[in-house]
């Protein structure tokens, strides 16, 4: 094997022809076209909390020379994608932050807790530690149907965080009462339901996705599944850029669905609400998936709503910190984006925070809570048009 | 100690939750149950693959059971460990603690020139949590139990082994051979390695080891060779919370949680 | 059949204790199956014998005497002062194959664990292990033990019928521990130590009592949640009241009013106690998977909706501030009784 060192002032590389090749397959390259100007360190958001920020662009350079220094700051990377999106070279680098944790895995460095999340999605089918079996007991006493592709329109996959977290519980149920009122005949999987594996991509164990990728598939081809809506932009992400697409293959995010359905009048929202609300674009529509509108369309439709945008809307969102594994890590207090995306809305005089994903609920609630804030509430999309559709 | 050899003793146990007791049979229905490594099995397999990559040797993934075990054993070869031997007949089946350890310790013996035997301190479907020591003694091998931590002098053979006692904690050293069992959640278990997936899953061949294989006394093994009966199974409350409120003065509520207290602990 | 070294007709009417004993005191738990073994013996009309092994113990008997031995069995020796596997194996199965009782119970300490799992294979006899209760039926002089498994979710009652001596290991805790009558005296018997130094292999290299934390393990759990608003001067006092140590929420930790190694949850510390009391406790997902493990969860919270009350078995809507004073006062005149 053939070993250049590159020596630097504090630090000496091991420049490793194996582990260069490894990496530029893992990342298809990816880094190749970095040119180096920095543009990705400066538009990061770990910038605006840190001290010290996370140098994106030395992580760049080491994909491109096939280093791995087994920086901590590896594992900080939310895969929010601002990053992405400011590249002027067009790289995709959170693919690249992906394969640069796979190689971490490989070499038995990952970041600790990460490891257990794993084990749970291979003995639980969940990352939660929750028992399989209980996967739909948010939702035994509402008598959903096995999806049947015969006689339903679409599936609801509701996704693990949307069936265990009990505060995301309540979004799924909000979503079954509004795909009801619109007379929308839908089934779910129950127990059945796989884990679309976005938590296993995300912290870049590649080989362990592609494996759940074929588990999922067998499922969904038995049951018949093509078109299906997700509760959380993160599985609607996985399924839409990450899954093979074959024929008839459709996963929507439930505010896109919401948002045909009310232009082909079937949805409507008929009761009043007064409030002013703010909207967090969760990165998995609006960065990753270019979808702002779909939510405002949803938001829109509710009477007695007026939106006031932050600062930082649509693709150019800030993150809520809890992508890319980070929902399993501890993020140190006065280091959460989350507190500052309160803030943010705060300054708007919004008194309801909305937001489309269970990861930012949980993210921006606790950031609420520890403000202290009265008469200020954070709530889904689903959960708002839950509230709006006409008293039976 | 390149040539130290590690077993793992590692059990196949049902997902706790998903167990029921079948009222006709008075026994255990745990044909529908999802499986699983018993958790602190896996604390186990972790503690003795730090050994490896510190001091070199090989590991061993030693079970009693059937057959169908097999895939999950794996996942103890995709974690680095070496080799599987299986001990399974239809003879074993319905051993206690004594035979158990029994049929496991001539399983130890076949293997020949095992060192270090790592157990998870207990098994989570009511097993009697005392595998290590009986196995310890039909060997005659040195133990330390429920540890959390190991370290191994190779020249001197000997093993130091924490374990954490009365809000205290306690180190003790064995010469080699012995038997550790490890605590559960004790540290966290490396996830497979998926460059070698094919190889554990597919490739590696297990060995398996009938009772006529092994150098067993048909009186030791299975039903005959334990003395505990199972007379009576009950269901206990499901695992589901009450959900019960305790209503009352501040005193009244207080009176309610003692009770509860002093039953529960 | 395996055949144990001695059968039902070779066994004395006894029940045995194992007594564990630390500092001069006998343990909690001895006490506890002292008081149980007491029961079933007055119940069957047979003998209660404690068998007492360690260094300058022999003052301790008196203590076995108040609270139900008839008999202890003394074995007494400088090689004995610190438990060793190896020493006390040794002793027990001299002792035991001398006096060859019917039944003999230990605590399901780390040290009784040890002790039965060895003496069990070394007499060819059962054990049930971690037993939640003991019955023994007179008529046919069989020890029958409840034991649970997979996480509580299921009891059983086992018994051995030609076996002996019946091993059993109780919990801490299992019994309540019984009232010692001071008065009470019994008889002393000596055993005869054969012991080498070089037999014993286990070198103890350290051992300390009553330090750290190590929350993983602990019995109970007295949770602060943000609703304590970081007093958990109170969390401390009630924890140490039920032999328990205390956790936090992520929002105390955060303010800084306790260490980050007692933040329990998905990024913390998954405990798996007895019991688990939250107090002030909302029950954000990321903490419940941190105490789900519980056998029992109190939880106090003035919010009747807060989350936490679905994943508990006893909800109590109400003040942090009353409650938690009030029911410290009820479990310190208990105490006060137990010592008094």
């Amino acid at each position: 094997m053939e070993q250049t060192e590159q020596t630097t002032k504090d630090q000496i590389y091991i420049i490793d022809d194996a582990k260069w090749d490894e990496l530029i397959e893992i990342t298809h390259g990816a880094a190749a076209v970095c040119y180096q100007c920095g543009v990705c360190t400066a538009t990061c958001p770990w910038g605006i909390v840190k001290d010290e920020t996370v140098s994106v662009r030395k992580f760049m350079r080491q994909a491109q020379l096939g280093i791995d220094n087994g920086s901590e700051q590896l594992w900080l990377c939310t895969t929010c994608a601002q990053c992405d999106a400011s590249c002027p070279r067009g790289v995709v680098i959170s693919d690249v932050f992906r394969g640069l944790r796979q190689v971490a895995w490989d070499h038995g460095k990952p970041e600790e807790g990460l490891p257990s999340v794993l084990w749970s999605v291979f003995w639980n089918q969940n990352p939660w530690s929750q028992a399989p079996s209980q996967r739909f007991a948010w939702a035994k006493d509402l008598d959903l149907p096995s999806f049947d592709p015969e006689n339903h329109e679409i599936l609801f996959y509701v996704g693990c965080t949307a069936s265990f977290d009990k505060r995301a519980q309540k979004v799924s149920r909000s979503l079954v009462q509004i795909l009801n009122a619109a007379g929308i005949s839908f089934g779910v999987l129950g127990d059945d339901e796989p884990c679309c594996g976005e938590s296993v991509l995300n912290v870049g164990h590649k080989p362990y996705f592609l494996e759940i990728v074929d588990e999922t598939m067998k499922v969904f081809q038995e049951r018949g599944v093509t078109k299906f809506l997700t509760v959380s932009p993160h599985c609607y992400d996985v399924f839409k850029n990450h899954y093979p697409q074959m024929d008839g293959f459709e996963p929507v995010h439930y505010t896109q669905y919401l948002a045909v359905l009310i232009d082909e009048g079937r949805l409507k929202f008929e009761k009043k609400l007064k409030h002013k609300v703010t909207f967090q674009d969760p990165c998995y529509l609006a960065r990753h998936n270019n979808e702002s509108q779909a939510p405002r369309k949803v938001l829109g439709a509710i009477p007695g709503i007026t939106l006031e945008e932050m600062e930082n809307n649509a693709s150019d969102t800030l993150c809520c910190g809890g992508g890319g594994g980070r929902m399993f890590l501890e993020t140190a207090a006065g280091e959460r984006f989350s507190d500052l995306r309160v803030d943010d809305a705060l300054y708007t005089k919004a008194d309801i925070l909305v937001t489309a994903c269970p990861a930012c609920i949980s993210c921006l609630e606790d950031s609420v809570k520890s403000k202290k804030l009265k008469d200020f509430a954070v709530m889904d999309v689903a959960e708002l048009g839950a509230q709006a559709l006409r008293a039976k | 100690m390149a040539n130290l050899h590690m077993v793992v003793c590692l059990k196949v146990v049902p997902k706790p939750e998903e167990i029921r007791v079948d009222k006709k049979t008075n026994r255990l229905e745990r044909t529908d149950a999802r499986s699983e490594l018993n958790p602190p099995d896996m604390n186990a397999m972790e503690m003795a693959l730090s050994i490896k990559e510190r001091y070199g040797g090989k590991i061993s993934i030693l079970t009693m059971g059937p057959p169908y075990f097999e895939p999950l054993l794996r996942v103890g070869l995709a974690m680095g460990a070496d080799h599987i031997y299986l001990l399974s007949d239809r003879d074993f089946g319905g051993a206690d603690t004594l035979a158990t350890t029994y049929t496991l310790a001539k399983g130890v013996e076949k293997i020949e020139g095992v060192d270090l035997i790592f157990c998870g301190e207990e098994s989570s479907d009511g097993a009697t949590g005392q595998v290590p020591p009986g196995l310890a003694e039909w060997l005659d091998f040195n133990q330390i139990t429920m540890i959390n931590n190991i370290e191994l002098a190779p020249r001197k053979k000997t093993i130091r082994g924490r374990r954490e006692i009365k809000a205290g904690h306690e180190i003790l050293e064995v010469p080699l051979p012995a038997v550790v069992s490890v605590a559960v959640a004790s540290n966290e278990p490396r996830f497979m390695d998926y460059r070698i997936k094919d190889w554990a899953f597919e490739e590696e061949r297990m060995t398996v080891w009938s009772k006529d294989d092994l150098d067993v006394d048909a009186e030791y093994i299975g039903v005959s060779g334990s003395p505990t009966i199972v007379s009576d199974l009950a269901q206990a409350a499901t695992r589901e919370r009450k959900r019960e409120f305790l209503t009352g003065t501040p005193e009244e509520i207080a009176d309610k949680l003692k009770v509860i207290l002093q039953d529960a602990l | 059949m395996v055949a144990s070294l001695y059968g039902v007709k070779q066994a004395k009417k006894a029940i045995w204790i194992f007594l564990e004993q630390e500092g001069g005191k006998l343990e909690g738990v001895s006490l506890e199956l002292l008081d149980k073994g007491r029961q079933m013996a007055d119940n069957a009309n047979w003998s209660l014998v404690g068998l007492l092994i360690g260094k300058d113990v022999s003052e301790i008997a008196d203590e076995a005497f108040s609270y139900g031995a008839d008999v202890v069995v003394l074995a007494d020796d400088p090689l004995l002062d610190v438990f060793t596997v190896d020493a006390y194996t040794q002793v027990t199965y001299d002792a035991i194959m001398e006096h060859k009782p019917s039944v003999f119970l230990l605590g399901a300490t780390p040290n009784g664990r040890d002790l039965a799992g060895r003496l069990a294979v070394r007499v060819r006899t059962g054990l049930n292990a971690d037993c939640t209760n003991l019955n023994l039926d007179k008529k046919r002089g069989i020890l029958v033990s409840e034991v649970t498994g997979f996480g509580g979710g299921i009891a059983a009652l086992i018994e051995m019928q030609n076996h002996r001596p019946q091993m059993a290991t109780v919990r801490p805790g299992v019994f309540p521990p019984g009232e010692p009558d001071k008065k009470r005296k019994g008889k002393v018997i000596k055993l005869p130590i054969k012991l080498e130094a070089d037999t014993i292999k286990t070198k103890v290299v350290e051992r300390v009592v009553g330090e750290g934390v190590d929350l993983t393990q602990v019995p109970a759990l007295v949770v602060g949640g943000r609703g304590i608003e970081g007093d958990f001067g109170l969390m401390r006092e009630l924890a140490g009241l039920i032999g328990g140590d205390v956790g936090a929420t992520r929002p105390p930790v955060d303010d800084g009013y306790i260490e980050r190694e007692r933040q329990i949850g998905q990024t913390g510390v998954v405990c798996r106690p007895k019991v688990s009391i939250n107090c002030g406790v909302s029950g954000a997902f990321h903490f419940v998977v941190g105490v789900q493990e519980s056998d029992i969860v109190i939880s106090i919270n003035t919010d009747q909706e807060a989350p936490i009350f679905d994943f508990t078995d006893y909800c109590i809507v109400g003040d942090v501030f009353e409650i938690i004073p009030a029911l410290t006062a009820a479990l310190s005149s208990v105490k006060e009784l137990a010592h008094g």
